[in-house]
């Protein structure tokens, strides 16, 4: 009886220590579990920071190549047989355009993308159209050439950063029965987007 | 009983292992696992970053190399470490350049995926091309008028020998000052490791050049016009050379329509150049099928560019 009486105090003191410990790991486990979701915030965040500035870092990266394509390209685009004067004015020149190419080039849509810019576009500066007023731009078309002062390869006006690099524009220009080649002074453009 | 009870539950304490130390455990190997794997695919992304940018780079550089009226340009391109330069050509309307780069890290070589394209640039070489520098010559293709710049790729690292050649066929060479490129007088006076050619005649352990049909013997042979044509068939790859060859075509046929609408733009001011596109931009097409066709052009092409030498108003 006696030893009945004591099983029982004990099972109960033992029941009443489990209840407490039960509860303890209930706080432990809930404690576990925020310092889980703390680490996998924590992480995220990090992560999360960690590739934002590897992206912007590939995205200055590749806007770097463009702004490099496109200076180095501005250099050299005259020479290009699209755009070169050959020796179509006399001598072979260098850093020349042929303006009636280009005006063709214009037309021809398969063009559009073979130099891998956002624009490339010839803005005549010397001598200046005594019909235009300062800093008009007249776009160049069929119907307007040659008093016109801009010639845009791709049409629309693209917004973005421009390279550029003087050249010569040469066109053969009708004198009573002959032609003589008119040169004059130009700035070639290319567009890269930032 | 009792005594029982608490001598089970000694033993168990044991080997007990807290809950927070297991957890400690899985979550730290969880952890580290995760932190190697994020570590080995970022060093994995930064490779492939940096082997696209450099091909990026180099597809950048050869725009300064495009030729006024010289008759060709050598520069050296010098890498930071040993460089495998993967040069693919795409066929259609103007075609594409690829270029792929993987270079060697830790002794092994990177593998990427990325590719670079460009619209307007030629690029002979083997395919891959290895080495750390690596000469880049830039001759004008001219047929009649300028097509493009071709730009032939030659590791350094390799030596090539050519064989009795004519004092016209080596100039270009000893006046761009390649140091891999040796002259001599027979086969056995090659240095050794080089790539050897022969000219118009059979060599045992060479490439056979032959001048008067224009055509080299590789595994394919490969038909060439005009010397720069010559150079890029030699140090190319031949299924490259052959892709090239048709992306040249199409461009020329592309200058030929812009010269034709010049040509009818300026005849309107009374300016006449009188010059028949039409049978050339035909063969122009075919060769673009076959480029062993291009041998039939060579006519076309010289009376082409005498009729421009001739007229009123030259188109180029």
């Amino acid at each position: 009886m006696v030893i009945n009486l004591l099983e029982k105090g004990f099972q109960k003191r033992t029941a009443r220590a489990m209840k407490i410990k039960n509860k303890k790991s209930q706080m432990k486990i809930q404690q576990t579990a925020f310092m889980l979701l703390a680490l996998t915030l924590l992480f995220a965040l990090v992560g999360l920071f960690f590739l934002g500035f590897k992206l912007t870092s590939v995205k200055n990266l590749a806007s770097d190549l463009d702004e490099k394509n496109a200076k180095l390209l501005v250099s050299k685009l005259a020479n290009s047989p699209e755009f070169s004067c050959g020796e179509s004015f006399g001598n072979a020149k260098g850093a020349c355009i042929d303006e009636d190419k280009v005006m063709m080039l214009k037309e021809l849509p398969e063009y559009n993308d073979f130099w891998s810019v956002a624009d490339i576009k010839i803005r005549k500066i010397y001598p200046k159209l005594q019909t235009l007023q300062l800093n008009q731009e007249v776009k160049c078309t069929r119907t307007n050439y040659p008093s016109c002062n801009i010639i845009e390869l791709k049409g629309a006006s693209v917004t973005g950063n421009y390279e550029s690099n003087f050249v010569s524009l040469c066109r053969k220009e009708p004198q009573g029965q002959s032609f003589y080649n008119k040169c004059e002074i130009a700035e070639l453009l290319v567009s890269y987007v930032k | 009983m009792i005594f029982n009870f608490n001598k089970s539950h000694i033993k168990r304490g044991f080997l007990q292992i807290s809950f927070a130390w297991l957890f400690a455990l899985v979550v730290g190997a969880f952890i580290l696992l995760l932190a190697i794997f994020v570590s080995i695919k970022m060093i994995n992304t930064e490779q492939t970053t940096e082997d696209a940018a450099t091909a990026k780079d180099i597809g950048v550089l050869l725009n300064p190399l495009e030729t006024g009226f010289e008759n060709g340009k050598k520069t050296l391109l010098d890498l930071p470490s040993e460089t495998r330069i993967y040069s693919y050509c795409e066929e259609g309307d103007f075609g594409n350049q690829k270029l792929k780069v993987s270079q060697k890290s830790l002794g092994k070589w990177t593998d990427t995926g990325v590719e670079i394209s460009i619209q307007n640039r030629y690029v002979f070489s083997e395919s891959p091309s290895e080495g750390r520098q690596f000469y880049i010559l830039s001759l004008p293709f001219e047929f009649p008028f300028k097509v493009a710049d071709l730009i032939i790729l030659i590791p350094k690292n390799k030596n090539y020998c050519f064989v009795n050649p004519s004092e016209d066929f080596f100039k270009i060479f000893s006046d761009l000052k390649l140091e891999n490129v040796f002259n001599a007088s027979s086969i056995g006076s090659c240095p050794e490791n080089s790539e050897k050619f022969c000219f118009n005649s059979q060599c045992t352990n060479g490439t056979i050049i032959h001048e008067s049909s224009k055509y080299i013997e590789k595994e394919k042979n490969l038909h060439y016009e005009t010397d720069s044509l010559m150079y890029a068939a030699i140090f190319s790859d031949p299924d490259l050379y052959e892709c090239q060859v048709k992306r040249l075509m199409a461009r020329a046929e592309g200058l030929a329509e812009l010269y034709e609408k010049k040509s009818s733009f300026i005849a309107q001011r009374g300016c006449h150049s009188n010059i028949n596109f039409a049978n050339f931009i035909a063969k122009l097409n075919s060769a673009q099928n076959d480029p062993s066709l291009i041998h039939l052009l060579s006519q076309d092409v010289e009376n082409i560019k005498n009729a421009n030498e001739r007229g009123a108003c030259p188109l180029w």
